[in-house]
C-alpha cells in the first residue's frame, strides 16, 4: 500500500492509480501494469470481493470465460435415449403385427370372425348395443333368422 | 367376405383425431399475428362470422362425404362421379407436399427440446469471438435467440442459391420425427386412436399452465391491453375479412382429404353434424385462448426489453456524467435528460448518438408470425423467466404434440387411399405401406435440412397448399351440390344418420360458401399477378437482420410446378376417364 498513490478521487468509487517501483523510485509504465492486471484479474477482484461486472479497469477488456462445453453435447445424449426408445417401440409393434397375421393365416374362418368382432368393438347407441351388421355388407340379418326357421319348406 | 373396415373404438377418438389435426401450429403462431395486425379484439368479428358462414358448413360437408362414402378421398370422389377422381388425387398430392415439409418443424421442435436441458439455455448467451474479448459479431448485431435460430439451428445460407450441404444434426432430428410419426400411424386407427388422446389433450394442459404463468408475469397486462384495444377502422379493411376467411379455411385443414379419411373410419350412424360444430368451435376457441397466452408473453418480453433499454441509458448517463448511483431512475429520466442537455450541452451531444430511444409501443408492435414467433420471440421471453428450462421444455413439448397431431391427419390423407386400393393393399401389408410413405417423405425432407433449406421451406409453406386447396374445396362443393345432387345427398344423409338436414346447411352449401371461396380464389390470383416477381426474406449475417431478395428462375419454376402438380390432376383425370369411357364404348359398340 505504501507504493500505491491515489489521486483524482471522484464521487463514484473510481480512481486513478500509479504503481511506483521502490528500488528505482519511478512509476512503472502503463503497458506493464495493464498486462499484470490482465494476468491477475482474479486476485485483484477477490481482494476487493468484487467481480468483472462490478470492478472495471478502463481500457482493459476482461477476457470472458467461455461457456462450459462438455465433451459430449447434452442434446445428443437425450436424442440417443429417445431414438432408442422409439426404435424399440416400432420394432415391438411390427413384430406383434407379424405374429397376429401368422395366427390369422393359421385359422382363417373362425379367427376371422372373432377378429372382426374384436376390431369392431360393440358400440352403444342410445343404450342399445348395435352389432356392426352394416359393415358385413348386406348379409343375413340375425333378427330375422327365427322367422326363416318357422317357415316349413315345400 | 371382404375384411371389415377398421373403425374408431369410440366416437370420442374420432373427435379427438379431428381436433388434434385441426388444432395445429397455425392456431399458435398465425392467429395471434392476425389479431394484432387487423385490429385486436375487433378481428374476432370477421373471424366468428367467417366461422359460422364458411368453416362449419365446409367441415360438415367433408365429414359427411367421408362418413357416407366410407373410403379415402380418391375413392370417395370417384364414387360421387367417375370424372371427379382427380379431386381426390389432387388432395393426396397436396397432402404429400404438406407432410414432406411439415415434419421439419417437428424436427426443429425436437432440436430445441433437446437443447432445453442445459443451464444456461444455449440461446440466452452469445458465444465468444476468437480472442475471447467479446461476443460473436453476428450474435452482437442480431440477438442471441436470432443467432441460435439462424446460425446454430438452420446454419442458414445468405441466399437460396447457396445450397450448402445437409446439416447432420437437423437430418438426425428429422429422421427421429419421422420415426415418431411412423410409430403413431403404424397400426392404422388402432394406434392412431390411442395417440390422439395425448396429442389432443396435452397441448391444452400446457396452454393452461402457460396462461397462469403468463398472466402473472410482470408486464403481461401491457401486451393484453395492446392486443385487445379495438381499432375500429380495421373492420372496413377488406384485408381483415379476407384474412379471417383464409385463416378459418386453412386452420380447419379442409381439402387435404384428412377429414374425409378420418370420417371414413366412422360408424355410419355417427352424428357428424354435432362433431363438425364441436370441432370447429374447439379449433376457434383454441386460437383465441392461444393468442391470450401469446400476448401476455409478448407483453412480458416487451416490458423486459423496454426496461433493460432504459437501464442501459441510465447506466450510460451515470457513467458519462459521473452521477451518483441510483440517482437516475425510470421516472425522473426525462427530467434529468433535459437538465443535462441544458447544463452540459457539449458532453450531452457526444453521448446522444449512443442513447437508444426506448419505447414500449415499438417493442409491442413487432408483429411476428410463423417460425419466427415460436423459435425467436417465445424463446426470448422464456429465457428471461425464472426456471426457464422447465418452461422451455413444456413449450417445445406442446409444439411437438401440436405438430405430430397435424402430421397424423396428413399421413392419414395419403395412406387411406393407398390402403383402400385393392392393388396395393393385396401386395403389401399396412405397415409396409406406411413405412414406404414415411421413408420417401423423409428422403425428400432432407432437402429442408440443407443450408438453404429454410428458403425452400418458405416456398412450400407459402405456395404448395394455398391456391390448390381453394380450387379443390370449390370443386368439392360444386360436385356434392350439383353433380351428385343436393337432394340425393340429403336423403343419403338422412338414411345414414336418421336426422334431416337443416335448411341452414343446404343454403350454405348451395350458395354462400362457393361464392366465398370463388371470391377468395380471385383475390389470391389477382394478388399474385399484381405483385409481379415473388420475393423472399433472406438472412444477412453481417447486418444481423432479414433482407428481401428476388427468387431465381428455377425457384419460380418449382413454385409453378407445385401449384400445377395438384391442380392439374382434376382436369387431367376427368379427361382421362372420359377418353377411357369413349374407348370402351367404341369397343362394345360393334358387339351390340
Amino acid at each position: 500500500i505504501s507504493h500505491v498513490l491515489v489521486c483524482n478521487v471522484t464521487q463514484r468509487v473510481s480512481f486513478w492509480f500509479v504503481v511506483t517501483d521502490p528500488s528505482k523510485n519511478h512509476t512503472l509504465p502503463a503497458v506493464e501494469v495493464q498486462s499484470a492486471i490482465r494476468m491477475n484479474r482474479n486476485r485483484i477482484n477477490s481482494a476487493f470481493f468484487l467481480n468483472d461486472q462490478t470492478l472495471e479497469f478502463l481500457k482493459i477488456p476482461s477476457t470472458l470465460a467461455p461457456p462450459s462445453d462438455p465433451s459430449v453435447p447434452i442434446w445428443i445424449i437425450i436424442f440417443g435415449v429417445i431414438f432408442c426408445i422409439v426404435i424399440v417401440a416400432v420394432m415391438l409393434l411390427i413384430l406383434s403385427g407379424i405374429r397376429q397375421r401368422r395366427r390369422m393365416s393359421k385359422g382363417p374362418t373362425e379367427v376371422d370372425d372373432s377378429e372382426d368382432k374384436c376390431e369392431n368393438t360393440i358400440t352403444i347407441e342410445n343404450g342399445i348395443p348395435c352389432d356392426p351388421l352394416d359393415t358385413k355388407g348386406g348379409h343375413i340379418n340375425d333378427a330375422f333368422l327365427t322367422e326363416d326357421e318357422r317357415l316349413t319348406p315345400l | 367376405m371382404e375384411k371389415a373396415r377398421p373403425l374408431w373404438a369410440n366416437p370420442l377418438q374420432f373427435v379427438f383425431a379431428c381436433i388434434s389435426y385441426a388444432v395445429g401450429l397455425g392456431n399458435v403462431w398465425r392467429f395471434p399475428y392476425l389479431c394484432q395486425m387487423y385490429g385486436g379484439g375487433d378481428f374476432l368479428v370477421p373471424y366468428v362470422i367467417m366461422l359460422i358462414v364458411e368453416g362449419m358448413p365446409l367441415l360438415y360437408l367433408e365429414l359427411a362425404v367421408g362418413q357416407r362414402m366410407r373410403q379415402g378421398s380418391i375413392g370417395a370422389w370417384r364414387t360421387i362421379s367417375p370424372y371427379l377422381g382427380g379431386v381426390g388425387l389432387a388432395s393426396v398430392v397436396v397432402s404429400f407436399f404438406l407432410s414432406t415439409y411439415y415434419n421439419i418443424i417437428n424436427a426443429w421442435a425436437f432440436w430445441y427440446l433437446f437443447h432445453s436441458f442445459q443451464d444456461p439455455l444455449p440461446w440466452s448467451v452469445c458465444p465468444l469471438n476468437g480472442n475471447r474479448t467479446g461476443y460473436n459479431e453476428e450474435c452482437e448485431t442480431a440477438s442471441s435467440t436470432q443467432y441460435f435460430w439462424y446460425r446454430k439451428t438452420l446454419n442458414i445460407a445468405p441466399s437460396i442459391q447457396d445450397s450448402g450441404g445437409v446439416q447432420w444434426e437437423q437430418a438426425l432430428c428429422l429422421i427421429l420425427a419421422w420415426l415418431v410419426v411412423y410409430l403413431c400411424i403404424l397400426r392404422g386407427t388402432e394406434s392412431t386412436g390411442k395417440v390422439v388422446y395425448f396429442t389432443a389433450l396435452l397441448p391444452y394442459c400446457v396452454l393452461v399452465i402457460y396462461l397462469v404463468r403468463g398472466l402473472t408475469l410482470h408486464g403481461a397486462t401491457n401486451g393484453l391491453a395492446y392486443m385487445f384495444t379495438p381499432k375500429l377502422e380495421q373492420l372496413a379493411n377488406p384485408k381483415a375479412w379476407i384474412n379471417a376467411a383464409t385463416q378459418i379455411f386453412f386452420s380447419l385443414g379442409l381439402g387435404f382429404g384428412s377429414l374425409i379419411a378420418f370420417a371414413s373410419y366412422n360408424q355410419p350412424s355417427t352424428n357428424c353434424q354435432k362433431h363438425a360444430i364441436i370441432v370447429s368451435l374447439v379449433n376457434s376457441s383454441t386460437s383465441i385462448f392461444a393468442s391470450i397466452v401469446t400476448f401476455s408473453i409478448y407483453g412480458f418480453k416487451a416490458t423486459f426489453n423496454y426496461e433493460s433499454c432504459l437501464n442501459k441509458v441510465i447506466l450510460l448517463l451515470t457513467n458519462s456524467f459521473d452521477l451518483e448511483d441510483g440517482f437516475l431512475t425510470a421516472s425522473n429520466l426525462e427530467q434529468v435528460k433535459g437538465y443535462l442537455a441544458s447544463a452540459f450541452p457539449s458532453r450531452y451531444s457526444e453521448v446522444l448518438p449512443q442513447m437508444k430511444n426506448c419505447s414500449l409501443e415499438s417493442e409491442l408492435a413487432t408483429a411476428v408470425q410463423g417460425t419466427g414467433l415460436s423459435f425467436i420471440v417465445y424463446t426470448e421471453a422464456i429465457k428471461n423467466m425464472a426456471a426457464s428450462q422447465l418452461w422451455s421444455v413444456l413449450y417445445f413439448f406442446m409444439l411437438l404434440m401440436l405438430g405430430i397431431g397435424s402430421m397424423l391427419g396428413n399421413t392419414a390423407a395419403i395412406l387411406t387411399p393407398l390402403t383402400d386400393s385393392k392393388l396395393i393393399s393385396s401386395h403389401l401389408p399396412k405397415e409396409a405401406i406406411s413405412g414406404l410413405v414415411c421413408l420417401v417423405n423423409c428422403a425428400i425432407g432432407l432437402v429442408f435440412t440443407t443450408e438453404a433449406g429454410n428458403y425452400w421451406f418458405d416456398i412450400f409453406n407459402d405456395y404448395a397448399a394455398t391456391l390448390p386447396l381453394l380450387l379443390i374445396v370449390l370443386v368439392e362443393i360444386i360436385a356434392v351440390c350439383y353433380v351428385f345432387g343436393l337432394r340425393r345427398f340429403e336423403s343419403d344423409l338422412k338414411a345414414m344418420t336418421g336426422r334431416t338436414l337443416n335448411w341452414y346447411w343446404k343454403a350454405m352449401w348451395a350458395g354462400v360458401s362457393p361464392l366465398l371461396i370463388i371470391s377468395l380464389f380471385v383475390f389470391y390470383l389477382s394478388d399474385y399477378i399484381l405483385t409481379g416477381t415473388l420475393q423472399y426474406q433472406a438472412w444477412d449475417a453481417s447486418q444481423g437482420q432479414l433482407v428481401t431478395k428476388d427468387y431465381p428462375l428455377y425457384a419460380l419454376a418449382v413454385i409453378g410446378l407445385l401449384v400445377a402438380a395438384s391442380t392439374m390432376c382434376i382436369p387431367l383425370v376427368a379427361l382421362g376417364t372420359f377418353i377411357v369411357r369413349c374407348l370402351k364404348r367404341g369397343d362394345t359398340a360393334p358387339m351390340a
